[in-house]
């Protein structure tokens, strides 16, 4: 294996898609397939014995959910890119991965190009999003401050609890452009930075919002009676 | 004229230890009591003067001889007269001790000596000061003074027009004479005071409670009280000037008169009898005594105490009368506390009738004096009883509303949680049924066709995907419709920019997307956003397909305000334009359709090599600020706080 190539594993349950993700990888010589998964015990499995940098992984196992996995991934390896294939985009599913460790999604029928784009982009330090995607991380964000969960149309004054805020202005200006639907290009022109410092801003934010709910978590947990302190 | 009191030389500790000793001796003379004196010798001094009105033949020098006690008067407007009077007292002994002479109730002042010896003065009616003492005197004694045998108390004193009074006269040892005086003082004066007192606060205390809450009753006890502390202060003024006595006697007179007519009225109020006319012949007569001693001068005044004021006496008796009968009856009628003291101040007037026309001896303050106030008292109580009754009926009534309001509190809660809960479930069956004919007439219909065409052999692997592909961006735009609890058209849109932005560029067409003019955020219903998602996918596909075009621009932006507020798309190509026969065509049709269904207008602009141009617009109508549940609670709590202020 060489030292440049990008090891990616797949976990994904349907063989047809199995196969075209595979493909598309075994087709791009700068990456290289370390392992497939149908379901979750082989991927956990896969995830055990590999060193990998990438894993693309479906939500919906046989035997469970993919959430879990990308916990676990993003808990014992934080090197490790984890990108979330679905089959809209949608709200549900992609903030709840990104909570989980997720800093990345991809549709399912994407064409190859888009995958290795994306892969390359990930792997870069960057990170693509919706504008639905990004309008669901400013509300999970705005939830978790306190404020106002509906769609208001004033954004919630920064000062009333910023300590709860992960984001910084920036990003949050950033996170609101997308959600208008501009493109990176737009944005990088508009706050006169590159299209690249943009998507690894959204990089950052994923990665905030992961610890965030993390720290929540632990929190509940502790409160609950889960963990012994 | 100051009082002047002779003052004693006060023994020594041993002589007064000898004293008791020579008193047990002589136990005669040590127990000497109090000598009340009987009889007095009259004499006028002034040549012109006349006798009292005892005797009237008396002329001046004449002695004449009359018991104690003495009463007597001249008319109004009579001059000043001088007279002596002697009082004769016989001692056995001649006593060790400090004596005095105590006036229970004389009402002229005078100089007084015994045996031809000054002892002191009090102040008597002079030209310019009229004097009418209400207050008992004691004058202290030199026992040196004094002779075994026959004293003569002599008193030299001038008086003026009105009825005086002389009796009560004491020569006794200084201490015993004293507890008597103070009793007399007592009774005489502070007791009026006290009754004044009361009075005022009486006054004060319904007076304030009538101007806030126009309490009639309270109105007339206030009243009563008021009248009753201008004859208290008409009987403590003892000096005055001459020129107000006018004045000062007709007040009383007005004040009793009001007194006792007020107590009359708040009787008969009392037994449910509230007669306009009765109350005013009340009122009517109790004046006519004052404006009669006004008119005549005060010379009615000695008439009117043995006419009009038992008249007076006869209404007050009559109201207390027909209240102790409604009381009997069970009708409404005055407090028994109150029918008690009416009761005594009848007994009290009755008994200053009887002394002013000689039938008892009782002199000094009328027993009015002492009654009045006890019926202030006694009208008072029943009245605060109320009050206090009102306020804890007020409470009770505050506690029970507030329990109400508290209950109905917890009622329009849980009215308020359900209908939320029946509210959401509404919504929730809306919602799939929205979505069931959705997949009915999109996907489901769409992917029908599909099955049909691949069956029948008639499409190609490439127009197989191109249908699935489609089925796909519809299934997409729907669900972005459905994201979130309101859709966010901006962010929807958004999303149909990011997913079609490669496909253009794939076809070679540059895609320009100008958002700067959207909000940060649209909520609208998932039922307009999808239908306008659908035209602008349309018409970016149209373009896609059809057009041949270079570029596509789309602008995007709300203006307006308020109701006005609108959503305007523009979708524009530079392509080879729509032909006359595809303008009719089903995907156009349908996009007419679409915004026709949610009230939309929808333009189309073509022309050949020019290009296409899709303009919808679409009012979208004011920003809301909160959803409906928050308006819902809101208006809860509004009607909580309207229950609680009524």
């Amino acid at each position: 294996m060489s030292a440049d190539q990008i090891s990616i594993i797949i976990v994904e349950d349907e063989p047809e898609f199995r196969r075209r993700f595979a493909q598309i990888i075994d087709s791009e010589p700068t990456m290289r397939l370390a392992g497939v998964a149908a379901n979750k015990r082989e991927a956990q499995a896969l995830i055990d014995r590999e060193e990998f940098d990438v894993m693309l992984i479906d939500l919906g196992l046989p035997d469970g959910t993919g959430i879990d996995l990308i916990r676990n991934v993003s808990q014992r390896k934080p090197d490790v890119d984890i990108m979330v294939v679905t089959v809209f985009g949608d709200e549900q599913h992609v903030v709840s991965s990104i909570e989980a460790g997720a800093t990345g999604y991809i549709l399912k029928d994407s064409t190859p190009a888009d995958v290795i784009s994306c892969i390359r982009l990930l792997r870069a330090g960057g990170s693509p999003v919706s504008p639905v995607v990004a309008r669901s991380v400013l509300r999970a964000i705005r939830s978790r401050m306190g404020g106002a969960t509906t769609s208001s149309n004033t954004v919630p004054p920064r000062s009333a609890n910023a300590e709860n805020n992960p984001l910084s202005a920036r990003e949050t200006e950033i996170l609101q452009l997308l959600a208008k639907g501009m493109s990176f290009n737009e944005i990088g022109e508009i706050l006169g930075i590159s299209p690249h410092t943009v998507t690894a801003h959204i990089k950052k934010i994923y990665r905030k919002l992961a610890v965030h709910s993390r720290g929540e978590a632990v929190y509940e947990a502790s409160q609950m009676g889960l963990l012994k302190t | 004229m100051p009082f002047s009191v002779s003052v004693p030389g006060c023994p020594s500790r041993r002589l007064r230890a000898l004293a008791a000793a020579a008193g047990l001796l002589l136990f005669a003379a040590s127990a000497m009591g109090a000598i009340p004196v009987r009889k007095l010798e009259w004499s006028f001094v002034a040549p012109d003067a006349q006798a009292p009105a005892a005797d009237a033949d008396g002329k001046a020098g004449q002695v004449a001889t009359y018991d104690l006690p003495l009463h007597w008067s001249s008319v109004e407007g009579s001059s000043l007269r001088t007279v002596a009077m002697r009082l004769h007292f016989v001692l056995p002994a001649v006593p060790d001790q400090p004596w005095a002479v105590l006036l229970a109730h004389a009402t002229e002042g005078g100089r007084f000596s015994i045996n031809g010896k000054y002892i002191g003065s009090i102040s008597a009616d002079s030209e310019q000061r009229d004097v009418s003492w209400r207050r008992p005197q004691l004058l202290t004694l030199d026992p040196g003074l004094l002779v075994e045998g026959d004293n003569q108390l002599l008193i030299e004193t001038t008086y003026g027009p009105g009825a005086h009074t002389l009796s009560g006269v004491e020569v006794g040892p200084l201490g015993e004479l004293w507890n008597s005086y103070a009793r007399l003082y007592f009774g005489e004066i502070i007791w009026t005071w006290s009754g004044a007192t009361m009075a005022l606060l009486t006054a004060l205390v319904f007076g304030a409670l009538w101007l806030h809450r126009r309490e009639a009753v309270a109105r007339l006890l206030a009243l009563a009280a008021l009248c009753w502390l201008v004859y208290c202060g008409t009987w403590l003024v003892e000096v005055m000037p001459v020129a107000l006595r006018l004045s000062v006697r007709v007040a009383a007179l007005a004040a009793l008169a009001g007194f006792v007519a007020t107590i009359s009225i708040t009787l008969m109020r009392m037994s449910g009898l509230s007669r306009r006319r009765e109350e005013w012949l009340i009122g009517i007569y109790a004046a006519l005594g004052p404006v009669l001693a006004l008119a005549t001068g005060l010379r009615a005044e000695p008439y009117l105490q043995l006419s009009w004021q038992p008249g007076l006496y006869l209404v007050l008796g009559a109201a207390t009368g027909v209240g102790l009968y409604r009381r009997t009856r069970g009708q409404p009628a005055p407090h028994p506390l109150v029918l008690f003291a009416a009761a005594a101040l009848l007994l009290a007037a009755l008994l200053d009738i009887g002394s002013l026309l000689g039938l008892n001896s009782l002199d000094g303050a009328p027993a009015l004096n002492f009654v009045a106030p006890l019926m202030l008292v006694a009208l008072a109580t029943p009245l605060v009883d109320g009050l206090i009754r009102t306020m804890h009926e007020t409470e009770a009534a505050r506690i029970e509303l507030e329990t109400r309001v508290r209950e109905r509190e917890q009622l329009l809660k849980r009215n308020f949680e359900r209908l939320r809960e029946s509210e959401r479930i509404k919504v929730e069956s809306q919602e799939r049924q929205r979505i069931m004919q959705d997949m009915h007439d999109g996907l489901g219909s769409q992917l029908m066709s599909a099955l049909m065409l691949v069956e029948r052999g008639a499409v190609s692997n490439d127009q197989f995907a191109q249908i699935l592909r489609e089925s796909i961006d519809d299934m997409r735009l729907a669900i972005d419709a459905l994201t979130g609890e309101d859709a966010d058209l901006t962010a929807a849109l958004g999303n149909l920019r990011f997913r079609m932005e490669p496909r253009l560029r794939a076809a070679g067409m540059e895609l320009a997307w100008d958002a700067r003019r959207l909000p940060e955020e649209i909520g609208l219903h998932p039922d307009v956003v999808l239908p306008i998602l659908r035209i602008v996918q349309e018409a970016l596909t149209n373009a896609l397909k059809h057009s041949r075009a270079r570029a596509v621009r789309v602008v995007l932006m709300v203006e307006g305000t308020g109701d006005q507020r609108m959503l305007d798309i523009r979708i524009a190509d530079n392509g080879a334009g729509i032909s006359e026969e595809r303008v009719g065509g089903r995907g156009l049709l349908n996009m007419r359709n679409r915004a026709q269904k949610i009230g939309a207008q929808l333009k189309l602009e073509t022309a050949p090599n020019v290009g296409t141009t899709v303009h919808l617009r679409f009012r979208i109508g004011p920003v809301v600020p909160s959803t409906r549940a928050q308006q819902t609670v809101l208006n809860t709590q509004a009607i909580i706080e309207r229950a609680r202020q009524q």
